[in-house]
């Protein structure tokens, strides 16, 4: 055979071997003037209309609609001229409706959701450099409102994205991922802006045992995320799951928040997995009423290598079966660097932390906790309030 | 000579120097039985060069001037672990430094013509200037700790706080002129609650006379103050929290190259994340809520492999011509460059 004839056959099988896939490229808001594009006016006509598994290219411009997506997909915002800005927005005219109910039993309007029809099917929905803003969508508080919502039976990527201004009388969520019963699923969100919420900023529940969602949650910036009394709120809440909280910063910014918890986690008591909260920083959430804290671990969750300044309670272990481990942190700061309430065991662990300028070092510490060599400084009581 | 006599001479210079042996030394009773003092100015005073310094919980109401090297070292006693020097509520808070700047100083604690030669070392203080406004001119401000010309030394682990005197609260200050060059270290300390600069490295010569290490501070001004102000020295400046400032890092680096990596700057509403002159590198920051993330005075600073996030504008580069801006994510800012030179 000569080479050019192999070079023929190995092109004409690559494009037979393609051909069914149809044509992969589809673009909305028609930036993509060139020829191979298939152009949608709607988001929401895109995701609907395109062969699974086929990535759309959103450009610049504001798209003011509720998208619900039920098929694997990659939804991707793209520079266009001097703009690089795809905002899913609130339709002023109205017609936001609740679309969903959280696994949690609470009822959403989600601006993005990801919803799966077919159970036993898992999809893969991938959202990139996307930002979807909240404004004009306050729904109340009793069904919330979310940015992005993966409802059960869905995995994917959320990442470079920005959700803002999710304000819902106290009820406005920005990323919210969930998994109940079925098939394992795997959700990441990374590198994203997360800011100007009223409830959380990004949330992340299973509540099955054995585990069914693994989740990574890293890089991403959270910020003025703010609730008023009696409501508390989450930079990065992660419930019953598997996950790694990695590298976020989390910091208050000029919406000084009440009851705000920088990363709350809330293990499963059982069931394998495990919520690991490394490398963070939370910073900057000062408190006129004593309510918040900077890292707040419940079971066994490994708190390690974070730093928190600048809040009322760096480390504030809930209600443990199972202690949470918390070593290697820096704190700076605070009025309490490490307050357990009472509520601890032999697995409690806290070892190898700096715990610098704070009013109290560790406070009302149950006596059954292992604490190891941990380093003080400019502390004015190193240890306070003991248990009964 | 026999051996005896050997060993008689050996044992009669060990008698003359053992008076003059730099020990541990304390302040405040806590710790017998090492020698006490009743203030930390007494004890740096009378120490033999050298010395560690002790330094039990409890308030001190003193300005202390430190001439020899020497360690100033806070300990714990019992379940408490802060020593505080602090403005003394009678009166007596005097001017006694003049900064290379020409502004005359009241500083809480000012370390100055080291004699012998050697660091001054302050690790585990807290200095609070609550109560210390003394007003704000070119001629009058506050600092907690100043390291005058031609002194070096490490702090690490202190707390300076409170710091506001009208607009002129000055947290540490370390400053050469003309002369050898000298090492600073500030590390691992919070430094906060002042109203004009946070932590100040600045020489004044053409080929900088300091070499400063800014490390794995977490800074929190009171308000739209200077974090760290970095003014012709040489170093670097990494691992730092920055929050809520006016600017989070200044680097001018007119004097030599400054590096400005691994810093977290976040929540300078309506300010600048950081100033980056020629000379300065800055990498792998992140840089988030904020009005300008990275602000070019002008032209010949590197900057790569930073976060953006949520930035009113990234890049705001004046039209300065020179600057290397490469590999950085930007996310959610409404400009990314602003005035661009191409």
């Amino acid at each position: 055979m000569s080479r050019h004839l192999a070079w023929f056959l190995s092109a004409v099988v690559m494009l037979a071997m393609s051909a069914p896939l149809q044509a992969l490229n589809y673009e909305v808001g028609g930036c993509k003037t060139v020829t191979g594009y298939v152009n949608f006016t709607t988001i929401s006509a895109a995701v609907a209309g395109v062969p699974a598994g086929s990535k759309i290219l959103v450009c610049p411009g504001v798209y003011p609609e509720q998208v619900t997506i039920t098929q694997p997909l990659t939804l991707k915002g793209i520079a266009s001229g001097n703009a690089s800005r795809a905002v899913i927005a609130i339709n002023p005219n109205g017609n936001l409706a609740p679309n969903v109910t959280s696994i949690t039993g609470q009822s959403l309007y989600a601006q993005l959701l990801v919803q799966n029809s077919t159970p036993n099917s898992p999809i893969t929905v991938n959202i990139i450099g996307i930002t979807v803003d909240g404004a004009g969508g306050n729904v109340g508080c009793g069904t919330d409102l979310a940015g992005i919502f993966y409802a059960s039976g869905t995995s994917g990527t959320i990442n470079e994205i920005t959700a803002r201004h999710q304000q819902s009388s106290d009820c406005g969520n920005g990323i919210w991922v969930e998994n109940g019963a079925g098939l394992s699923q795997t959700i990441t969100v990374e590198n994203s802006s997360v800011h100007n919420m009223d409830g959380s900023g990004i949330v992340a529940i299973s509540d099955q045992n054995p585990l069914t969602l693994t989740a990574a949650i890293r890089g991403n910036f959270v910020s003025d995320t703010a609730v008023s009394e009696p409501y508390g709120s989450t930079g990065i809440y992660a419930q019953g799951n598997s996950t790694a909280i990695t590298g976020n910063i989390i910091t208050g910014g000029t919406n000084v928040a009440s009851q705000f918890t920088g990363i709350a986690t809330d293990q499963n008591e059982s069931g394998g997995g495990g919520i690991t909260v490394s490398g963070n920083v939370v910073a900057d959430i000062p408190e006129p009423h004593g309510e918040s804290a900077g890292i707040s671990p419940r079971n066994g969750t490994i708190v390690q290598s974070n730093k928190v300044s600048n809040v009322y309670v760096a480390f504030f272990p809930q209600a443990i079966t199972v202690g949470p481990t918390i070593q290697s942190n820096t704190s700076m700061n605070t009025k309490y660097a490490l307050a357990f309430n009472c509520i601890g065991n032999s697995t409690t662990s806290v070892s190898g932390n700096i715990f610098s300028d704070s009013g109290i070092g560790l406070d009302t510490v149950p006596s059954q906790a292992l604490i190891g060599h941990n380093s003080f400084y400019n502390i004015d009581t190193v240890q306070a309030d003991p248990c009964p | 000579m026999s051996q005896r006599l050997v060993w008689f001479f050996v044992s009669a210079v060990v008698a003359v120097s053992a008076p003059m042996e730099a020990s541990n030394y304390q302040v405040g009773g806590c710790k017998p039985p090492l020698t006490n003092f009743p203030t930390i100015q007494a004890a740096v005073n009378s120490v033999p060069a050298g010395s560690t310094i002790q330094v039990c919980p409890g308030v001190y109401p003193e300005q202390v001037t430190i001439t020899q090297p020497l360690t100033l070292l806070g300990v714990r006693a019992g379940n408490s672990n802060r020593a505080v020097i602090a403005i003394n509520p009678t009166g007596g808070l005097a001017p006694n430094v003049t900064s290379i700047i020409g502004q005359g100083l009241y500083a809480q604690v000012l370390v100055q013509n080291v004699n012998p030669p050697g660091p001054v070392n302050i690790t585990g203080i807290t200095v609070d200037g609550g109560g210390g406004n003394v007003g704000c001119s070119t001629s009058v401000g506050l600092v907690g700790i100043f390291y005058a010309v031609g002194t070096s030394g490490t702090i690490n682990e202190v707390t300076t706080r409170n710091h506001q005197s009208s607009g002129c609260g000055n947290s540490i200050w370390a400053e050469n002129t003309a002369g050898a060059t000298q090492i600073i270290r500030i590390e691992n300390s919070s430094v906060r609650n002042f109203d004009n600069w946070g932590i100040t490295a600045f020489s004044d010569q053409n080929t900088s006379t300091l070499t400063a290490t800014i490390n794995r501070n977490f800074i929190n001004p009171a308000s739209s103050a200077l974090a760290v102000n970095a003014q012709g020295m040489v170093g670097s400046i990494a691992n730092n929290v920055v929050t809520s400032a006016g600017v989070g890092i200044g680097s001018l680096a007119y004097a030599g190259p400054i590096t400005v990596s691994g810093n977290t700057v976040a929540d300078v509403v309506g300010g600048i994340g950081v100033e980056v002159t020629s000379g300065t590198t800055a990498a792998s920051n992140k840089v988030s809520n904020m009005a300008n993330a990275f602000y070019f005075p002008d032209g010949g600073a590197t900057v790569k492999s930073n976060t953006v996030m949520n930035a009113t504008y990234a890049f705001d580069l004046h039209c300065f011509v020179g600057s290397t801006v490469s590999a950085n994510t930007v996310n959610d800012s409404q400009f990314g460059f602003q005035y661009p030179p191409w």
